[in-house]
């Protein structure tokens, strides 16, 4: 069974045993536990996950679940609790090299980051990582880690974008969302110089703001990829706060905010634009 | 401890008028308060919000199954929003349903109470077809299918079970878990001290007068029309001309054919006149 695990980690394994509960955990819910190495997340129908200390992680398979359901969490919100426990700054956002540059695009699900991300790579870019992209702090400044996941994108983007899907693997089997192997992933640590934040509004232009200073702070701490899970790892939320404020000594961001009904390649010209500055 | 008040309506019933009128009240406004005070107390079916507290991706999981994890965002939220008063008011669309492990979609744990904003369906459908800038009879389609649902697809907002306005307006009525309160819109509209008074009385915030009146004159409809013409208002759809629009009691008159008029009636027939929509003579009273 590939699961594609896009890091490494010591044990990867299937259990028939339920995963446990954590004693006490900082953070609970009825489907979900959190602490600072310890990590419980339950998917209705779906499967339990257990990541421990950032090498472990435990799947118990609930029973008639499908394997596209288990690897959609395990490459998603479990993947997510690894980053975490690695203190791997993951934020919520596509990356990809343009013009030597590493740019991260961020932006909440359903924003359009793996579209715009994906259009600027059929224009001179090359793919680094869709949907979760960790930053680490590295001697000469903030670099892109690529743990290559797959590029999720829905039926409409794909045909947006001329791409053929009748051919593809679907992330679930009730979703109209398809995996599309990438032509060329850029497989290499690469730096880190500047981060789009997509939004949408209901006007009919598009609003382009540099950020400056704390603004940059702000708005990037707001990118972390599961961030929730923080709540129940102050520790890590500590190493975040201090890798951040290194983030913003160097790198651009900037926040895009387009149309709500746009075209892709309106986004994608207006990031180029800004990608020229 | 029960933190949130759901302030309930079918769409375009009133809700976000008194959302604003409620910001005046709350912050003894002088002037009135603009439209984007309103914001963070957003809608509860906001994605965001969604896949924020609960780490998953709405749109990766069944509608169905994000309604399984909606509790858990309300619970979240009672116990971690800080504010200035001792509520959560929260807008919803949702019709009043369990979810499929049967557990209520609005947890009576942490729910305080629900405000239901009720409007005449056939304005309802007029006013509502111009803010998705839809043709009338599909709207009536909309209100008259026990089916419908908003959003849920792949982006924007979670996914709404709206059934028909008749049962949607049901659904809250017969649920005894969360005590409510109704509001008819045309009561707020005709008779707005008053209205506006029994809710304030109803959600057991301190009642004056004074303040009252100024929250009323400061979320009167010409001064919202205003404030949106200046400066936008983000609950508007892109290709909507504005978000507050007519507000006006009867303005079906214009937009409506008999025929029109008679498939509505026809369906919710015995909540119209439950709500004083219809007379004891099975006369329209507007």
């Amino acid at each position: 069974m590939d699961l594609q695990f896009p890091v490494e980690v010591e044990n990867l394994c299937f259990s028939q045993k339920e995963v446990g509960n954590i004693v006490a955990p900082r953070l609970s819910y009825s489907y979900m536990q959190v602490d600072e190495d310890d990590f419980v997340l339950d998917i209705h129908n779906v499967a339990s996950y257990r990541v421990q200390k950032g090498k472990e992680v435990c799947i118990c398979p609930h029973k008639n679940s499908d394997i596209a359901s288990i690897r959609l969490f395990l490459n998603g919100s479990v993947l997510a609790a690894v980053l975490h426990q690695q203190h791997l700054l993951p934020f919520h956002g596509s990356s990809l090299i343009y013009d030597n540059m590493g740019v991260i695009i961020c932006g909440h699900a359903g924003i359009g980051k793996s579209s715009v991300a994906l259009a600027l790579c059929q224009n001179g870019g090359q793919f680094i990582n869709d949907d979760i992209t960790p930053v680490r702090i590295g001697q000469s400044g903030p670099t892109i880690m690529p743990i290559k996941t797959h590029i999720k994108l829905w039926d409409d983007s794909l045909q947006k974008l001329n791409i053929e899907y009748d051919h593809l693997e679907r992330i679930r089997p009730t979703i109209n969302k398809f995996y599309l192997p990438a032509q060329k992933y850029f497989s290499m640590e690469t730096p880190l110089n500047q981060i789009f934040i997509l939004g949408t509004h209901n006007e009919n232009e598009f609003n382009v703001t540099e950020l400056k200073g704390m603004e940059k702070f702000d708005k990037l701490r707001k990118q972390i990829y599961r961030k929730s899970y923080l709540k129940g790892m102050p520790e890590t939320r500590k190493s975040y706060f201090k890798q951040i404020l290194q983030i913003i000594e160097s790198v651009r961001v900037t926040v895009v905010t387009r149309p709500q009904l746009c075209d892709i390649y309106d986004t994608m010209k207006c990031i180029q634009k800004e990608l020229a500055k | 401890m029960k933190k949130l008040v759901w302030l309930v309506s079918y769409p375009k019933s009133g809700n976000t008028w008194f959302r604003m009128f409620l910001a005046n009240y709350l912050k003894k406004a002088q002037e009135p308060v603009p439209l984007e005070e309103i914001q963070p107390a957003s809608i509860s079916s906001d994605s965001v919000d969604f896949e924020e507290i609960t780490g998953l991706n709405p749109f990766e999981l069944a509608p169905d199954e994000v309604d399984i994890y909606r509790p858990e965002v309300y619970r979240y939220l009672s116990l971690n929003t800080e504010n200035d008063c001792n509520f959560i008011y929260k807008k919803t669309h949702d019709a009043y349903t369990l979810n499929i492990l049967d557990k209520p979609l609005f947890p009576e744990d942490v729910s305080k109470s629900a405000v239901y904003f009720i409007r005449n369906p056939l304005d309802v459908c007029v006013s509502y077809a111009n803010h998705g800038t839809d043709k009338i009879d599909k709207k009536i389609d909309f209100i008259l299918d026990e089916g419908a649902i908003l959003a849920g697809k792949r982006k924007g907002q979670l996914r709404q079970i709206m059934m028909s306005w008749k049962s949607h307006v049901q659904s809250w009525k017969n649920q005894s878990l969360i005590p409510i309160h109704f509001v008819r819109y045309e009561d707020m509209v005709q008779k707005p001290v008053e209205t506006f008074g029994d809710i304030i009385q109803f959600l057991g915030l301190e009642y004056d007068t004074e303040l009252l009146r100024r929250a009323i004159m400061n979320s009167n409809f010409r001064i919202l029309q205003q404030m949106e013409q200046e400066n936008g208002f983000q609950e508007k759809m892109q290709l909507c001309k504005s978000f507050f629009w007519k507000g006006k009691i009867g303005n079906y008159h214009n937009f409506l054919s008999d025929e029109q008029v008679n498939r509505i009636v026809k369906y919710n027939y015995d909540t119209m006149r439950e709500f004083g929509y219809i007379d004891k003579e099975g006369k329209l009273t507007v």
